[in-house]
């Protein structure tokens, strides 16, 4: 049962996405502030650091593609950014401790990096006119704060259905 | 420093890198066209995601139901020292319309730019990654949607399509930063005042109309609405307020600054407006493209 649990969730994830995505931009006191849900790449996180790097990849190639062909219409920008910051949070996580504490400061301190990334993206190609401070400040720390919460809420979760899972597949293995 | 890659992989990594780059720029290439496995993806996406929006659209319902219970005394209070108003008005708009209609007889005209057929759509997804001010809707080519048509709520013009699919169609809203996107409008008055909107301006979160000719007054105020001049959309959708009025930046013609009557964010249901009269590719559509070039010059 557990086993089809994993993918389901990152379905799951994938389609609450633009959903929560509606409720933005937020208007307070005449600043549009811009939330962007980022909860498929938490997950995926999750994935690379409790379980394998490669099956995060995978499913970071598979969403991402989803993700371009259906939002962006530039196939290839997600599907190669979520294997990338999966691939940057294994390799971040070997010089720290593996705390749930600290993986959900790795998390968003990667969402930080991905929006980072799809704006610099999103302006090289000309989709936005808005310069970084406006970006920093109705954009980014939104973002974090909103992802934060999310992390917070769910990433003990996500520890432990994919410690369930990897001791459930040691087990078959023995 | 340990090493992250043995050659294997550093290899495959800079495969990876220039399969994905050039996947990148064919599909930048021609973004207003989904090739055959995309319109698959987007359908069978949409399909599941429909699932997920419509109960999000229920209880965000719910809640604004309660919200406006909460309000009904103050609503209700205003509502009725507008109801005698309205009443004149209704009966004003009923007398007008027949005698257009009789008019329109007269002379024998039967084709009317303000009339479109309705067909409405709910809103599945919004771009999640907001570089762009997209939606999809949960209609498509089956349901006789087409590329270009413009795109209501019950305020005024929010967008319009730019991606057809079977069943689904993706939407960009007027408050893009496209400079491609131009709705043809007018500001009507004695002397109507033609214009294009054209670009939207974040900071102000107002809509910028241009090509204003400047013989023509323009007062703050002033209701603007679609002049179905362009092509493609239905004349008379109310596009939203003049706030202020300067030159452009060559001094020939005015430009204006138009407050949204609709609202961009959360959008539930749309209406896309079918124009019934013959649909050319205008203003409103791609063939601007070209003629923007002779214009600078």
């Amino acid at each position: 049962m557990i086993r089809s649990v994993i993918p389901l969730i990152a379905v799951l994830l994938f389609f609450f996405e633009p959903v929560f995505s509606l409720f933005s931009p937020i208007d307070i006191g005449g600043v549009n502030f811009t939330l962007v849900p980022r909860f498929v790449i938490v997950y995926l996180i999750f994935i690379a650091i409790y379980d394998s790097r490669p099956r995060a990849i995978v499913y970071g190639i598979v969403l991402g593609l989803l993700y371009d062909m259906f939002h962006i219409d530039i196939i290839g920008l997600y599907a190669f950014l979520y294997p990338l910051i999966c691939f940057i949070a294994t390799v971040m996580i070997r010089q720290v401790h593996r705390h749930i504490t600290t993986v959900m400061l790795l998390a968003l301190a990667l969402i930080l990096l991905l929006e980072v990334l799809s704006y610099f993206f999103a302006s090289f190609i000309s989709l936005t006119s808005i310069g970084m401070e406006e970006f920093l400040f109705t954009r980014l720390l939104p973002t974090i704060i909103a992802n934060s919460i999310f992390v917070g809420m769910f990433g003990w979760f996500f520890k432990n259905l994919i410690y369930k899972r990897v001791l459930q597949r040691q087990g078959e293995t023995l | 420093m340990p090493r992250f890659f043995s050659n294997k992989r550093l290899i495959l990594l800079l495969v990876g890198i220039i399969v994905l780059v050039a996947m990148i720029s064919f599909s930048l290439r021609d973004r207003q066209h989904a090739s055959l496995p995309e319109q698959i993806v987007k359908d069978v996406v949409g399909f599941g995601q429909s699932f997920f929006s419509k109960p999000a659209h229920y209880i965000t319902g719910v809640i604004e139901n309660i919200d406006g219970i909460l309000n009904t005394y103050d609503e209700n209070k205003t509502l009725k020292s507008r109801l005698s108003e309205y009443a004149s008005g209704q009966a004003e708009l009923a007398d007008v319309r027949s005698e257009n209609e009789r008019l329109r007889e007269i002379i024998g005209k039967e084709d009317n730019l303000r009339d479109y057929e309705p067909v409405h759509a709910t809103v599945i997804s919004r771009n999640p990654d907001q570089w762009e001010e997209k939606i999809i809707v949960d209609k498509g080519e089956v349901h006789g949607v087409g590329k270009n048509m413009a795109v209501i709520t019950a305020n005024g013009l929010v967008g319009k399509v730019i991606l057809v699919n079977k069943f689904t169609s993706t939407i960009e809203l007027l408050s893009t930063e496209n400079r491609n996107f131009r709705v043809a409008s007018v500001i009507p008055g004695k002397k109507s005042a033609f214009g294009l909107i054209e670009g939207y301006d974040p900071a102000r979160g107002e809509l910028i109309m241009k090509r204003i000719d400047s013989n023509f007054d323009v007062e703050v105020g002033q209701k603007v609405i679609s002049s179905g001049l362009g092509g493609i959309f239905p004349q008379g959708l109310l596009i939203g307020e003049v706030t202020e009025i300067s030159t452009d930046d060559y001094g020939l013609t005015k430009l204006a600054y138009i407050r949204p009557a609709a609202n961009f964010a959360m959008l539930d249901h749309v209406i896309i407006a079918k124009r019934t009269s013959v649909i050319v590719d205008g203003t409103d559509g791609d063939s601007t493209a070209g003629v923007e070039g002779e214009e600078g010059s």
